[in-house]
């Protein structure tokens, strides 16, 4: 139905910049495309696998996350990491989510419905 | 060692990265298809079910490529759009038809195939018109790919009509005087050459003598005639100075022709010899109604014209 349709659009664009954030979060403990996937996806943040990859490799050229390649295991992995400057970006997010949150709250608030 | 449908779709996939990332984004892909194989054999499906559904998953290579290089698939982006699309629109209303016309016309003066020359002057519009959209479109798809900055003016509020123009002069109007003046137009050489009376025998209808006098003239009025149709369409409505070029190109082209109809000077003599009814005083007849016609569309037009610029301004 095309109300289906119109709120499918609406809940992706609310969700699309949430994978930032909740990647940053997840990042701040070293892991791999697959692995964080498995746990964003566990967390509530499904996610695709052909979204996520690039988008791992655009916040590393963005100086947000470090990589290091791990090689002990059975196939060489590449483990990211949330950076410093990753931190401090994550950080401004986090405010600005919990400003939205804020303000979306009070004008429940204030609304009369 | 074979070639498995995972190295198909790595190969697809790297053959539009950028060559610096290409192995490394192999490797990683690499281990992250066989981990997502892996995840999935491990709940009992079989590796090659798995690595299918999971290729699947990952979908088009090409688009998969797209978002590692972070590029966009659109050939023309919002920030290049109305830019074309204004380049596009301005380059196509009028360029195309002034070449037609004047390759149409050049073709009629060298050869005595006045039909050919209408021909040649449609394509050579419709080429145009085709190179246009296509070098216009390819330059910006090419700006858009280097993302090279347009530095246009920003937009301001002082950019707004002065007023909302109701249109009092719709595309389709436009199109249809178009037309009808570039028929017109080609119906001058053509009837020179093309008239054919009896047994594939030809005369011209008007003089021939007048092609060195008046002709000319009236192709010019014809010319300019467009020009106001078009100034017309621009403006959106009838402005009091269009009204004025408009009262003079009409009596432009009516005084003449009424002058030669009445001189017996417009019609072509021995078009006139060829027909009895003519010669025996018809020519009259036909002088007296096309003069009336003549005055009665110049009048309606003026005063039309002058209507709808009243109107239009209250």
């Amino acid at each position: 139905m095309a109300v289906d349709e119109v709120l499918r659009t609406h809940l992706q664009e609310l969700r699309r910049g949430t994978v930032v954030v909740a990647s940053l979060v997840a990042l701040r403990q070293p892991d791999y495309g697959y692995a964080l996937l498995q746990r964003l996806t566990g967390h509530g943040f499904p996610v695709d696998a052909n979204t996520l990859y690039p988008l791992l490799r655009r916040l590393e050229d963005q100086g947000l996350l470090t990589s290091e390649w791990n090689t002990e295991e059975s196939r060489p992995r590449k483990f990211y990491r949330t950076s410093e400057s990753g931190e401090q970006v994550l950080r401004l997010l986090l405010d600005d989510f919990a400003a939205v949150q804020t303000s979306l709250a009070a004008l429940i608030e204030g609304a009369p419905r | 060692m074979t070639t498995t449908l995972t190295d198909r779709y790595l190969a697809a996939t790297l053959r539009s990265v950028p060559t610096a990332r290409r192995d490394e984004i192999a490797t990683e892909l690499r281990a992250l298809i066989a981990d997502m194989v892996e995840g999935r054999a491990s709940t009992g499906q079989d590796a090659e079910t798995a690595e299918r559904e999971v290729l699947t998953e990952l979908g088009d290579p090409a688009q998969l490529a797209a978002r590692y290089a972070d590029r966009r698939l659109q050939l023309i982006g919002p920030a290049y759009y109305l830019a074309w699309q204004r380049l596009l629109i301005l380059l196509l209303s009028f360029v195309p038809a002034l070449v037609g016309l004047v390759v149409g016309v050049v073709q009629a003066t060298i050869s005595d195939n006045p039909a050919g020359a209408i021909g040649a002057g449609v394509s050579a519009a419709f080429n145009v018109a085709v190179q246009i959209a296509f070098w216009v479109t390819a330059v910006f798809a090419v700006l858009e790919r280097l993302g090279t900055p347009l530095n246009m003016p920003k937009w301001t509020v002082d950019q707004l009509p002065a007023e909302p123009v109701q249109r009092g002069t719709t595309l389709v109007d436009v199109c249809a005087s178009l037309v009808f003046l570039c028929l017109f137009i080609a119906f001058l050489p053509w009837q020179h050459f093309q008239t054919v009376i009896g047994a594939g025998e030809r005369l011209p209808i008007l003089d021939p003598a007048l092609w060195s006098s008046w002709l000319p003239v009236f192709i010019l009025v014809l010319v300019a005639n467009i020009g106001l149709e078009l100034a017309k369409y621009r403006a959106g409505r009838w402005t009091w100075p269009l009204v004025v070029v408009n009262a003079v190109l009409n009596l432009a082209f009516a005084v003449p022709a009424i002058w030669l109809l009445l001189t017996d000077r417009l019609l072509n003599p021995e078009f006139v010899d060829r027909f009895a009814w003519l010669r025996d005083g018809g020519i009259d007849t036909v002088a007296r109604i096309s003069v009336v016609v003549i005055v009665a569309i110049t009048l309606w037009d003026v005063v039309d014209s002058a209507v709808k610029a009243q109107r239009s301004a209250r």
